[in-house]
């Protein structure tokens, strides 16, 4: 649970696989949102099926993982 | 009045206008005519993953089969809406059946366009369907020559797809480079390299004269007299809404206005996704999405610049904004390398982004373009 997940609104079009992926981590409003923490396995697997590449994954230091 | 919603079309507009209501806690009828006899699938890999193996049809589905029982969303397959009467609320499908609703999505989605010297023969091929996917990669299993028309990213894709299956493939587009109209010369001449780097022979400023062959067409004429034989062909020149059946409806039966949350100005009926013209993907998911809350009277957050991606001989490419407009482009990384950027600006500012090989860099490219 060290790594962090943002999500782009303005990108996020609430296609759901990431609440799907990790419901624990992510659920869908209008569009997408950080719920609580999960695995990083868990979350990094989430943000890779977004298919608008609209989750940003970063480490505790700040560096981006994902994308 | 009532029988809740009814959503004409099973694409991706459609489900995701489904889903929006449910999850917005909408109680009333769902029913989503699908047209097509499969419950709403994903139709990017039908041009990329499925041509190449049937393994990749077994992901397709945008919701597993249960999914639709637990929420309720009554699915109408291989029937597709005929008509329309706005004053009655009530659409009629091809089979006979009346549904009436309260409030009615137009999500039909498009059809591929045809040229009319090409039609008639049995191995021109559209790609729209999953069936239309089935048929062109059996087509392709027998190997054989195949002329794409149109370098449009279907055509392109097809062609990576192809060229990767040991097809002989040859591309022919009425433009001096692919996308040219959107991207401009030198970035569509890219593409047009890229191709003929992995074998595939592009023919440009050129379009289809003549066909000859008897049931199949088996030789193409250009319009510089070059003759290409081929034992296949894909006709990928862009495609139209499917919205001929509101002919009479008081709606345009050509394309469907709309406004920013999708409403059509007919009581209750609201339009997303290709029917209203827009032809993107994302689009598709963001206008269904925003036409089921505006029937639910709430608002949607402002969309973000038009955006879509596409496969290309395992190089993705994203393309966000509005190039055309542009009027200047700057290339940022090495195009030789299949990893490089492209920037277009209007009058110094940012209205366009492509990614080459770059999709680490989507989330600075949306900030670039949103500042």
């Amino acid at each position: 649970m060290t790594l962090i997940a943002t999500i782009d609104a303005g990108a996020c079009a609430a296609h759901g696989d990431c609440e799907a992926i990790a419901p624990e981590i992510f659920a869908i409003d209008d569009v997408a949102v950080v719920v609580g923490t999960g695995p990083d396995e868990l979350m990094l697997a989430a943000a890779q099926a977004c298919p608008s590449v609209a989750i940003v994954v970063t480490d505790a230091d700040g560096r981006r993982v994902y994308p | 009045m009532s029988d809740g919603t009814v959503i004409a079309g099973g694409g991706l507009a459609a489900q995701r206008c489904a889903e929006t209501l449910r999850r917005a806690g909408y109680e009333g009828r769902v029913r989503m005519v699908c047209g097509e006899t499969h419950a709403p699938y994903d139709r990017p890999p039908l041009s990329k993953a499925v041509l190449a193996t049937t393994g990749a049809e077994d992901d397709l589905g945008l919701r597993p089969a249960s999914w639709y029982t637990d929420h309720a969303v009554e699915l109408l397959l291989g029937t597709r809406a005929a008509a329309l009467d706005c004053t009655r609320h009530v659409v009629t499908l091809a089979d006979g059946r009346a549904l009436g609703y309260e409030q009615l999505l137009i999500a039909t989605g498009s059809r591929p366009r045809r040229l009319g010297l090409l039609d008639g023969f049995a191995n021109v091929h559209t790609l729209r369907t999953l069936e239309d996917a089935r048929a062109l990669r059996a087509a392709l299993a027998g190997g054989g020559r195949l002329v794409i028309v149109g370098a449009g990213f279907i055509g392109q894709e097809v062609a990576a797809a192809a060229a990767k299956a040991g097809v002989d493939t040859t591309i022919v587009d009425a433009a001096d480079a692919p996308l040219a109209a959107l991207l401009g010369p030198a970035v569509g001449t890219w593409f047009a390299d890229l191709h003929r780097s992995e074998g595939v022979d592009v023919i440009l400023g050129a379009t289809v004269a003549a066909a000859t062959g008897a049931g199949c067409v088996g030789r193409l004429t250009l319009s510089d007299g070059r003759r290409l034989a081929c034992d296949h062909v894909l006709v990928g020149v862009g495609v139209d809404p499917d919205v001929a059946w509101l002919a009479g409806s008081g709606l345009d039966p050509a394309v469907v206005r709309v406004g920013a949350e999708g409403h059509t100005g007919a009581p209750g009926v609201f339009a997303a996704g290709d029917a209203t013209g827009t032809g993107h993907w994302e689009s598709a998911a963001r206008q269904g999405m925003v036409a089921a809350r505006a029937m639910l009277g709430v608002g949607s957050s402002r969309p973000a610049a038009a955006s879509f991606w596409s496969d290309l001989y395992d190089t993705r490419v994203h393309y966000l904004g509005d190039a055309p407009c542009a009027d200047a482009a700057t290339i940022d990384g090495d195009p030789a390398q299949r990893d490089f950027s492209v920037t277009f600006t209007r009058a110094g500012a940012p209205v366009a982004v492509l990614l080459v090989g770059r999709s680490h860099d989507l989330p600075n490219a949306r900030a670039l373009l949103a500042a």
